[in-house]
């Protein structure tokens, strides 16, 4: 009996150590491992597993464009025609110049019932919008302060050499760069601004009405079905004032909506 | 026996009195009796012998006028003697019983008012059997009947009602003919009238538990329109009527009489009740019935620029005809034209039944899967008196080839049809299939404490390497600087004094040695006065500048000299100036 019973701590020793171990991988799912597994579901067409794998990478607190936009496609092979454009148009946030995810983002756009058209943007914005959008946000913040470093070095070079010919260099050199300087701190500010003021929305709801004022006395202007996108302006109680892309504005209530940024 | 003796007497007193003064106007009402029932009829005759007008008859307030006033004139000659008579009749049925006076009649006869005396009239308890059953009238009464047949006297609105008007008769009557006098016009309803080919009579309908021959005259099917009390308005008919009289022929058969006779449903209040308000559905377009719904496309599987066609059906019964069918909503990029509308909807006796479609047609533009979301048709039941609410599925249509919405300029891909593997740039792209993560809740560089170190650092840095600069150069610097600068301002003060004097050949070199004398003390620091052209060479030696610039500097200085001292000697005053600037400039900067 005394036998049996050393026998059996002995086992259940063993037992603790292997479902330890095996515990142990199980845990070490790294947000990689759980976006491998979900492209694998997905090539499987387990498109609703792939989506709860990719959003366990969110839950654990990491993203990247590629999982918004692994989770777009997901969605809409699913047909689900408000997540795959919010996903999408996260996925485009944080990398506007990939030609993969604006071409999947237009098929989903595709589904959505509303036709919104964009007001033309005016040339000098056109120009300004493809400025900024060559680089992402972080990029040009690292630049300004590169160029603010360097600006520093050649101007201490200019301070303490002595030779007149470059002194000259490095004066001018370090002017240059201050300016460029001047202009990568204004684009970031700029940039930064605007993301503060515009945040942008998708519509959740299957369909909401849009009014012209938030009280129930106003009247219903348009409208708007799922997986129209809306920049959120003011907001009064429940009421919320957005302005879709065509320029119009209006009041929603009681609709679901997720906002991008 | 006293009272027929005394009316006897009357009557003789009367007659004597008319034979002996002649035209007396009388004016009299006579009944045919002064006892009746209750359901019993009583003739009244107002009698004149002189021709009246204004005739007034009394108000019959106790009776119904069953018909009259009619008006009968006779014109007489008898021996020579003219009479006359008009009288006015009537035929009351009594409303109440008891004792009732018939008021009086007013008549103008001759620029005299006349007037009747009033006629009291016992009625007694209904008879059992009206007097006189061969009366043609209370043959009629009883045996004729319009009746119209409302299946619901209290419908919902819009829902469905059936009126059938019958015409129940028996025997001894029999119809001859039959004419619409008055057709009831429903107004404030949606009609359709059922056509009836040819009268038939049943022999055997019932009318209140009596078996009656029955005519089904006419059906119509009616949806109200309105709330509230509707009147259904009376279908009146003209019959001609054979009727048997109490005359018999030879072989003892009775002689049937023709008549004619009136006959009117009466009015009929139909109280249609609003739809209940609460759980009205939002899209609710007035349908009350039992229907089914459907959407149904013909495709879901096709290329862009072809069509497919979706449509919206709805079966079953109820008002098909009178509401519009929920509209379909696609998105955006695919084009739907105007629905052709079709609708299949008998109309029978229970009300329409059938169903209605709307059939659109729909041209995807680009390829991709469009989802057509479900539509809602919305319906009052008014059996189970609830709203119902009817769904559809939710439908995709696939777009397998064609244009994606990215490459708007088609006609680039026109030109080039030969290449035979599809430009990738149109397809659906497949996932990515590797990632860098990142924290989602990463504060971004901008205005973070490194981005803040990384931009202060520098420009403290900066400030500090100016103050150090001062602290460590300090005044010296200053004093020299300052000197330096005011060297240069004198050499340029005198060289452009110098350009003034190119009049004046011994003030210009005079000018132009100064200033470069000035010009080397300040760059060279040297504080004495004198400078020979030696010293110079070997200053200029040691500040690293050229030999040759050395050279040509004491070269200038010397032809300065010259000029000063041999004031006719050919020379060149703005080459020299010339030559002079260049050489400062050349060592100013290798110094």
């Amino acid at each position: 009996m005394r036998k049996r019973g050393k026998f059996n701590i002995v086992k259940k020793f063993i037992f603790f150590i292997i479902f330890s171990v095996l515990g142990m991988s199980f845990c070490q799912t790294t947000p990689e491992f759980l976006f491998n597994e979900g492209n694998k579901a997905y090539n499987a067409a387990d498109y609703e597993n792939a989506i709860s794998l990719y959003e366990q990478t969110l839950k654990m607190g990491k993203h990247s464009a590629d999982v918004y936009y692994n989770l777009g496609n997901a969605n809409y092979r699913l047909n689900k025609v408000a997540e795959s454009v919010y996903y999408f148009e996260k996925a485009m946030l944080m990398r506007p110049n990939d030609k993969d995810i604006i071409t999947n983002s237009t098929f989903a756009n595709n589904m959505t019932i509303d036709a919104i058209e964009k007001i033309p943007v005016s040339q000098i914005d056109q120009i300004r919008n493809s400025i900024i959008e060559t680089f992402s946000f972080d990029i040009w913040t690292f630049f300004t302060v590169i160029l603010l470093w360097i600006f520093t070095i050649l101007f201490l070079a200019y301070l303490f050499f002595i030779r007149a010919r470059l002194k000259r260099i490095f004066f001018f050199s370090s002017l240059s760069i201050l300016l460029l300087f001047i202009l990568s701190f204004s684009i970031t500010y700029s940039i930064d601004q605007n993301e503060k003021n515009k945040k942008f929305a998708i519509l959740f709801s299957k369909q909401t009405d849009i009014w012209s004022e938030p009280n129930q006395q106003a009247d219903r202007l348009f409208v708007l079905h799922e997986g129209a996108k809306m920049q959120l302006l003011d907001s009064l109680e429940e009421w919320q004032k957005i302005r879709i892309a065509n320029g119009s504005e209006g009041w929603i209530k009681e609709a679901s909506y997720k906002k991008i940024n | 026996m006293s009272l027929k003796f005394s009316v006897r007497y009357l009557l003789c007193f009367l007659l004597g009195f008319n034979f002996l003064i002649e035209a007396q106007v009388t004016f009299e009402a006579k009944v045919s009796k002064r006892r009746l029932g209750l359901n019993e009829r009583l003739r009244i005759d107002f009698e004149m012998n002189e021709n009246g007008d204004n005739f007034n008859p009394p108000s019959f307030s106790n009776f119904q006028v069953v018909s009259g006033p009619q008006q009968a004139v006779s014109r007489s000659w008898v021996n020579g003697v003219q009479s006359f008579s008009k009288t006015y009749t009537y035929f009351l049925t009594p409303k109440i019983k008891g004792k009732v006076t018939i008021g009086q009649a007013v008549v103008t006869i001759g620029g005299e008012i006349y007037k009747t005396t009033p006629v009291e009239i016992e009625v007694t308890n209904s008879v059992k059997k009206p007097n006189d059953p061969n009366n043609v009238d209370n043959i009629l009464d009883g045996n004729i009947h319009l009746v119209a047949e409302v299946s619901k006297s209290a419908p919902y609105l819009n829902e469905g009602i059936t009126v059938i008007y019958k015409l129940y008769f028996r025997n001894p009557i029999s119809v001859s003919d039959v004419s619409e006098l008055e057709s009831p016009s429903y107004g404030d309803f949606w009609s359709h009238l059922i056509k009836i080919g040819r009268a038939e009579i049943n022999m055997r309908g019932s009318y209140k538990g009596e078996p009656y021959n029955e005519v089904i005259w006419r059906k119509a099917v009616l949806y109200p329109q309105k709330t509230g009390k509707l009147v259904l308005e009376p279908l009146t008919l003209n019959l001609s009527l054979s009727i048997p009289s109490n005359r018999r022929d030879l072989f003892g058969r009775r002689i049937m009489t023709q008549t004619q006779k009136t006959i009117t449903t009466g009015e009929k209040v139909i109280a249609v009740k609003d739809l209940p308000q609460n759980n009205k559905p939002e899209n609710f377009s007035g349908a009350v019935g039992q229907f089914d719904f459907d959407v149904i496309l013909n495709k879901d599987l096709l290329k862009a620029s072809e069509s497919f066609q979706a449509k919206i059906k709805v079966k079953g019964e109820g008002n098909l005809k009178l509401f519009n069918l929920p509209t379909i909503n696609v998105p955006n990029t695919l084009e739907v034209y105007e629905p052709e509308h079709d609708e299949k909807v008998k109309i029978t006796i229970s009300g329409m039944q059938g169903t209605i479609e709307d059939n659109y047609t729909i041209v995807p533009q680009f390829q991709g899967k469009y989802p057509i979301p479900s539509i809602q048709f919305s319906y009052f039941d008014p059996k189970s008196k609830s709203y119902k609410i009817l769904k559809s599925q939710d439908l995709i249509v696939d777009v397998f080839e064609g244009p994606t919405a990215v490459n708007t300029n088609q006609n680039s891909k026109s030109i080039t049809p030969k290449t035979s593997i599809p430009v990738s740039d149109n397809a659906f792209r497949y996932i990515k299939l590797e990632s860098k993560f990142e924290s989602i809740d990463k504060k971004s560089f901008w205005r973070s404490q490194l981005f803040w170190t990384l931009v202060i650092f520098p420009v403290f840095i900066l400030s500090l390497s100016f103050l150090l600069k001062r602290i460590f150069y300090g005044g010296n610097e200053n004093v020299i600087k300052q000197k330096q600068r005011r060297a240069e301002q004198l050499t340029k003060k005198y060289l452009s004094s110098a350009k003034k004097h190119f009049d004046d050949q011994a003030q210009f070199y005079e000018v132009l040695e100064r200033a470069l004398h000035n010009y080397l003390k300040a760059k060279l620091k040297i504080e004495t006065t004198e400078l020979s052209k030696s010293k110079i060479k070997n200053l200029l030696h040691q500040n690293s500048v050229d030999k040759k610039i050395a050279l040509e500097y004491v070269e200038v200085i010397e032809s300065c000299e010259r000029a000063r001292y041999s004031p006719e000697s050919l020379v060149n005053m703005r080459d020299d100036f010339k030559n002079a600037s260049t050489l400062i400039e050349k060592i100013d900067r290798q110094i």
